[in-house]
């Protein structure tokens, strides 16, 4: 074969390589991390999970930390500037139900609480103490 | 290690350059059966060879040296395992390692003796050995400075490898173009004088492209990695591009007078070795250019390096007043009938002495009516930035350090008892870097002490934050209760918003989202205010303001103090509230102020004294006007100027 062809070739098969490399190994690997992410999202929710089942919460339900600072009391009803509530809520203020049983803490407080529920529209405070 | 890290970063950048500038001279000549062209083609060869294990072993040893440096130790150059590290851990090694695989694959297509009599195989063979080198010297971008910039790093890159691989098409070239011409003109053959000819003509026209191109990613270079006139004057990245320009000018003079005067005169053998001479010359200073680029890419680029400013003066166009103005314009039409001269003169043939000198002339009258009104003096740190942020905990710092050291001169409000007006706009038009210079060194023939031994660099730098607030309290009591449209320029001094135990934010983190509505209060007095706007909270929300409450007086506890009917929900600062009643109590005294801070960091309308807002639709009018602004501009420095 004639140098030139042989050039063709090898530069050809170097191309070929370097896109099937990145088609099969590097997307590989983007799926994978993707992948992995996914897992580590869900192992968080089943701890939750598994923390609020241990607490005496329905099968289901997660259970998520919280502190923060009381803004306003209603009944039923607490308004908290909190910190980021991970897997949850950003630091914000929100309003969360807090059922009648609880000891109502007074404007300006600053509490640690837990919240259980199924969904960021329906925890409920189920605990709450002074931070 | 840094010198023996720059000499290899230099020999390998070299060598790397001249391989791909002697294999793109061998393509440009192309195929030949002349015995003094094969002659040449093979020393050529023979050079490439030796320049290819150059470069590879230049390239270990940056390796091996960078290493010592990148784990700061000299016996780390000698370890296997770190050198490994720094190879496969660290992105420049795995360029390195790109890079060092091309060259070992052209060293054995090189060393190969493979047979290339037929035309396309020598075509084949020596574009695979171009492309190699071109592979080899283009990646080195990849771990540039290029590659470092944040945002557009690939477009950068880009600009770097068009940047290197033009200097490897040009610089590269030239010895080999030096040899051949060399040859040819040694050898009273007519054929390969020809041939060498041609060759040149070809390389003339493609480096005239390639200096193009080295000036275009030349410059978009430089605007990346230096940006500013002080970064290029006042860092050691700075002066060795000036000192790179410097050295292009006699290179682009040869280059020019070799391509319109040697080049077409070059069919005598006389003349070719001439050319040949001169070509030589070129590339030496080449190769010098090569050697300053290679300490570039070990500096800090300029743009991030502190510039110690090397003039005693430096040249504004901030703070002219109207005669100085009008002589300013007036010179720049003088300059630009002296552009217009020098255009005449490059296009007309005949009177060309007259109208150079008339330019000539111009230019110096230009330049001695126009020039003095904007020369102000300078320092070393006139362009030092300042370290410390435009932050209300500065400012307030700052106070209280000018009330014990300055105030006695100054005056309690800066207006100069005995000192200058800290106020007016001479010291406005200063730069931060030189009041900076003027408060550690003094003015002495003025009787301004020295405070460089007596005052912490961090207090100096506060005092001149604290002035900056107060030069731009007195402007700011032109601001009112009503918002000027699209006329923003108060930045509004940064602050820490900390509530309760809760992890603090910053005015800052609302920019470009929320207007802050700063509301500075006493109570029992803004009672009624502060219940107001907790009732429309909700209604200001919803319009994009957040507001921010700061207690003046601090008692006890100011939220439960605020109380709980109605409820007050926004943020209500509870540590740290000194700084900002001292910052904006500047801009906005009173029991009760408020500070209307639009989207962008600027403050925009101003309740000072009590004079509060009558309702929240007073409020409300303001911030509409403010949303319906359609260009807002850039946020503010962070820093003072």
């Amino acid at each position: 074969m004639p140098l030139w062809q042989v050039v063709v070739v090898l530069n050809l098969t170097f191309a070929v390589g370097l896109g099937l490399g990145y088609a099969g190994w590097g997307r590989r690997v983007g799926a994978l991390e993707r992948e992995v992410n996914a897992d580590r999202a869900r192992i968080e929710r089943l701890e939750r999970e598994r923390g609020a089942c241990a607490r005496g919460a329905k099968a289901g339900e997660q259970q998520w930390e919280g502190r923060g600072l009381v803004r306003a009391v209603y009944p039923r009803l607490l308004v908290i500037t909190h910190e980021e509530i991970r897997g949850l809520l950003p630091a914000r203020t929100t309003s969360f139900a807090v059922p009648a049983t609880t000891s109502a803490p007074r404007v300006g407080d600053a509490v640690r609480f837990s919240l259980r529920g199924t969904a960021p529209d329906d925890v409920a405070i189920v605990a709450i103490e002074g931070w | 290690m840094k010198a023996l890290l720059l000499g290899a970063v230099w020999i390998h950048l070299a060598s790397s350059v001249l391989l791909v500038g002697a294999l793109f001279l061998l393509l440009l000549a192309g195929p030949s059966a002349n015995a003094t062209i094969r002659r040449w083609e093979r020393s050529v060869v023979d050079w490439s060879r030796g320049l290819v294990v150059v470069a590879v072993v230049a390239g270990l040893v940056w390796l091996v040296a960078r290493t010592a440096v990148f784990e700061n130790r000299p016996g780390a150059a000698l370890e296997p395992r770190a050198v490994w590290r720094a190879a496969l851990d660290t992105w420049p090694g795995l360029v390195w390692l790109g890079r060092q695989g091309a060259l070992v694959v052209l060293a054995a297509l090189l060393w190969a003796r493979v047979d290339v009599t037929a035309r396309r195989d020598w075509i084949a063979a020596r574009a695979q050995a171009l492309g190699l080198g071109g592979l080899a010297l283009g990646l080195a971008s990849a771990a540039s400075h290029a590659a470092a910039i944040g945002p557009g790093a690939a477009w950068a890159v880009a600009v770097d490898v068009s940047h290197v691989i033009a200097t490897g098409l040009w610089v590269g070239g030239l010895p080999a173009l030096a040899l051949l011409l060399h040859a040819a003109g040694r050898d009273d053959d007519a054929q390969a004088r020809a041939t060498a000819l041609g060759t040149a003509r070809r390389f003339s026209h493609a480096a005239l492209v390639a200096v193009l191109v080295l000036v275009a990613s030349g410059s978009a270079g430089a605007v990346a990695q230096v940006g500013s006139v002080a970064a290029l004057a006042g860092t050691t990245h700075g002066r060795l591009l000036l000192a790179k320009l410097t050295l292009l000018i006699p290179i682009l003079a040869l280059a020019a007078v070799n391509r319109t005067r040697l080049l077409p005169a070059a069919a005598a053998p006389g003349a070719t070795r001439r050319l040949a001479t001169f070509v030589t010359l070129e590339a030496l200073l080449a190769l010098a250019i090569l050697a300053l680029a290679a300490a570039m890419t070990l500096t800090t680029p300029a743009r991030h390096a502190e510039p110690v400013w090397p003039f005693p003066f430096r040249l504004t166009l901030d703070g002219l007043d109207d005669a100085a103005r009008r002589r300013v314009v007036a010179a720049s039409q003088i300059g630009l009938a002296a552009v217009i001269a020098l255009l005449g003169a490059s296009i007309l043939r005949r009177r060309r002495v007259p109208l150079l000198a008339g330019a000539g002339a111009l230019v110096v009258v230009a330049a001695a009516l126009g020039l003095p009104p904007l020369v102000v003096e300078a320092y070393p740190t006139t362009f030092r930035r300042p370290p410390v942020t435009y932050h209300a905990t500065s400012i307030a710092s700052g106070m209280a350090v000018y009330a014990e050291h300055c105030a006695s001169c100054h005056g309690a409000d800066g207006a100069g008892v005995a000192g200058a007006d800290l106020r007016s706009p001479s010291i406005a038009r200063r730069h931060a870097g030189e009041i900076f210079w003027l408060v550690g060194r003094g003015i002495p023939e003025r009787g301004m002490p020295a405070f460089e031994s007596r005052l912490a660099e961090r207090a100096r730098w506060d005092v001149i934050n604290f002035v900056r607030a107060l030069g731009a309290a007195t402007v700011a009591t032109t601001l009112g209760p009503r918002i000027r449209p699209d006329d923003a320029w108060l930045a509004a001094p940064d602050f820490t918003i900390a509530v309760g135990p809760l992890a603090p934010g910053a005015l800052r983190d609302y920019r470009g989202r929320r207007i802050v509505l700063l509301v500075v209060y006493t109570l029992p007095g803004s009672r009624e205010r502060m219940t107001a706007l907790a009732r429309s909270y909700e209604l200001l929300s919803v319009l994009g303001v957040e507001i921010v409450a700061v207690p003046a007086r601090v008692t006890g506890h100011p939220i439960v103090e605020l109380g709980a009917a109605p409820p007050v929900l926004f943020p209500v600062v509870t540590d740290g509230t000194a700084a900002i009643v001292a910052t904006y109590g500047l801009f906005a005294p009173g029991p009760h102020a408020e500070v209307l801070i639009d989207r962008q960091g600027y403050v925009r309308a101003v309740w000072r004294n009590d004079a509060s807002p009558a309702d929240t639709s007073v409020v409300q009018a303001e911030v509409e006007r403010l949303n319906a602004e359609k260009s807002p501009p850039p946020f503010p420095d962070d820093h003072v100027h």
